[in-house]
């Protein structure tokens, strides 16, 4: 049951990742991205991280798609156009991809006895468990990521903002 | 991840430990706020004047918590280590950090002098963290701080083009290596249980190199060689030095190397040198070895030949640091506390010689004068700036090797580190660090000669140059002087962190 969910959504988020890539239109590629983040959030759900995948949803899938939508409607950003470069691209990309896939593929498929496993199932995590981790075991990660943060949007503001 | 890890955890020690980048940073929000809430009426160069003294009486403030109340120890799971070594790493940190304000002094790229300084100093709270860690988590999130600033320095300059097409170059090549340092993170994680690298090591002590293991090792290398601008991963370096204000060039070059560097080597050496090669048993040479080796080989022959061809400084300079990173690989390569101090030696000299070369360049683009970027337009600065260009000659002759200067003494302890040791590099590598050093003689003096030799256009007055520039120059090339007379001065006091006889 748990695995047939977990095939069902890893086809469905590959599938996703590659119409996203396919997509000539930014809109088509927006909403792919959504299928990919969802198909994520439940990927994360069956590993027992539920938090995790409601905040996949709702910041992902949610509020960062929805920002998308409008920064492509406001740009009014039109057909992906082909050029000489973008097809050289496409014609040396797309083998050289394959061949770093199948050679990782390669690689997995015969060091599976080295990895740790991960079981698929019913967990809960629970709160307290969850907020022990953030601001105890890795209190330290979780204060620097909002320097982090707060760089970013410091740069952003400063980049984006209109000269006098 | 030890969930269950440590039962207490101590607020008061995590703060006393990180008393010092909590200082930066709250520099940074202070500069900041001093800027745009008390100055927004005054003159450029006042508002200049007010950022660079807070920065800088920052960065003394740091550097006197981190020499008045040394807290060594560790804390959690390798997250934080504070020992006498991170210590050197985080003071020259700082200096150049101080440097790099003053050398921004009087520069008319931006009007947001407030939010620049605040980028640098952030930029150093974030190196600060990564040289202090063992923990690949903190390591990744200080890494993503730290690039994050660069891409935001490189494209500060924004009425011009080329500082955004760097920086947008230096921004997807970054992204992308971020996901490959991700992607070699998370097959280590998934090998060993573990993202603290001294628990990394031993799980994959006496195992041989494996297929997965190999791959995780390449992503890893390619994640800091990125940093590091070694070959093949170097592709953004001279757009961003050329196309970034040259202050944050300065900054590019010097201190994010020194962090990157040390990170480097903490990764390799702590983390991953266990990983057996494919030799035999008895063979203690780490895994890693050779790709290290494909890639420091690279780094000196293309670094150093695409650098004879050049003809804007800066695009000389970026080639120059591919061609020293291969060096300073060797410092990794040598896989000996020797190498370690010979690689932290020459990374801080070279930071010195390199943010001394680029504020010399921001010196003449700084106020009235007009930038320079192509090496003809250098001809006759002797004689317009007598004083600069006595700086430039002692920073380049450094970079170039010249006895008695910082950067000869920093190649002779890195090649015979190499050399020396059990695990000693190949001699291939030494002799042909050498020979790409004689190489780089060649350009480095063109530039030189330019500067002493060449006429200068007719109507070329002397230039004017503010003084803390100046000032700051000189102090710059003094150090590398005093350094490369008396190396002991900071190769004894790294030792000495290092327990070394």
């Amino acid at each position: 049951m748990y695995l047939a969910l977990f095939i069902f959504f890893a086809v469905l988020c590959v599938a996703g990742a590659l119409n996203l890539l396919l997509q000539r239109h930014p809109i088509n590629s927006a909403l792919s991205l959504i299928v990919v983040m969802t198909s994520l959030a439940v990927l994360y759900l069956l590993l027992g991280a539920q938090f995790l995948a409601a905040v996949q949803v709702i910041v992902y899938s949610g509020a960062i798609m929805v920002l998308f939508t409008f920064v492509i409607m406001l740009l009014n950003a039109g057909r992906e156009e082909h050029t000489r470069g973008s097809r050289a691209a496409f014609l040396v990309g797309f083998p050289g991809a394959a061949v770093l896939l199948a050679l990782l593929v390669q690689i997995f498929l015969s060091a599976r006895g080295h990895l740790a496993q991960a079981r698929l199932g019913e967990y809960v995590t629970a709160t307290h468990t969850l907020s022990s981790v953030l601001f105890r075991d890795l209190l330290l990660p979780f204060e620097v990521t909002s320097v982090l943060i707060l760089i970013a949007i410091l740069g952003a503001v400063a980049l984006a903002r209109k000269e006098p | 991840m030890t969930a269950a890890g440590y039962p207490g955890v101590s607020y008061l020690r995590l703060l006393l430990m990180t008393l010092p980048q909590i200082a930066i940073a709250a520099t940074a929000f202070l500069a900041l706020t001093v800027d745009l809430a008390t100055l927004r009426k005054a003159s450029l160069r006042t508002r200049w004047r007010v950022g660079t003294l807070i920065a800088c009486a920052g960065c003394a403030g740091a550097i006197l918590l981190l020499f008045l109340y040394p807290q060594y120890g560790s804390f959690g799971d390798g997250m934080l280590i504070a020992n006498p070594l991170t210590r050197v790493v985080q003071t020259a940190l700082l200096v150049l950090a101080a440097f790099t304000a003053l050398l921004s002094f009087d520069a008319v790229f931006t009007s947001h002098i407030g939010e620049y300084l605040a980028v640098i100093l952030f930029a150093t709270t974030g190196m600060m963290f990564l040289v202090a860690s063992q923990n690949f988590l903190l390591i990744f999130i200080s890494l993503e701080l730290l690039s994050l600033s660069l891409y935001i320095l490189a494209a500060f300059n924004k009425s011009s083009r080329q500082s955004a097409e760097g920086a947008l170059k230096y921004f997807l090549f970054g992204g992308m290596s971020a996901a490959f340092l991700l992607f070699g993170i998370s097959l280590l994680y998934g090998l060993t249980g573990s993202i603290n690298l001294v628990e990394i090591n031993r799980a994959i002590q006496g195992r041989p190199l494996t297929p997965m293991l190999a791959v995780a090792l390449v992503m890893t290398v390619t994640g800091f060689g990125f940093k590091v601008a070694a070959v093949p991963f170097h592709l953004w370096a001279p757009d961003a030095y050329q196309g970034a204000p040259t202050p944050s060039g300065a900054f590019i070059a010097s201190s994010s190397k020194v962090a990157s560097f040390f990170v480097f080597a903490q990764v390799m050496l702590v983390g991953l040198a266990a990983g057996q090669g494919s030799g035999a048993w008895h063979n203690s040479k780490a895994g890693w070895a050779p790709v290290i080796v494909a890639v420091a080989a690279l780094s000196m022959i293309l670094g150093n030949l695409a650098a004879i061809v050049q003809t804007s400084v800066r695009r000389l300079l970026a080639y120059s640091a591919v061609g020293h990173a291969g060096y300073m690989l060797l410092g990794i390569l040598a896989q000996s506390a020797w190498g370690v101090r010979a690689l932290i030696y020459y990374v801080i000299t070279y930071a010195l010689a390199a943010i001394g070369a680029f504020g010399v360049l921001a010196a003449l683009e700084a106020g009235d004068n007009v930038g320079v970027d192509e090496i003809p337009d250098l001809a006759g600065l002797s004689r317009r700036a007598p004083v600069l260009s006595f700086c430039m000659l002692i920073f380049f002759l450094s970079l170039a090797g010249i006895p008695p200067l910082a950067g000869f003494f920093g190649k002779f302890y890195l090649f015979s580190a190499a050399l020396a040791g059990e695990n000693s590099g190949p001699l291939w590598l030494v002799v042909l660090a050498i020979a790409m050093s004689a190489i780089s003689l060649y350009y480095y003096l063109r530039v030189v000669k330019q500067i002493y030799v060449g006429e200068p256009a007719a109507a070329a007055p002397p230039m004017k140059i503010s003084r803390t520039v100046t000032a700051t120059l000189c102090v710059i090339a003094l150090l590398v002087v005093v350094l490369g007379c008396a190396p002991n001065l900071l190769v004894g006091w790294i030792g000495s962190a290092m327990h070394l006889p």
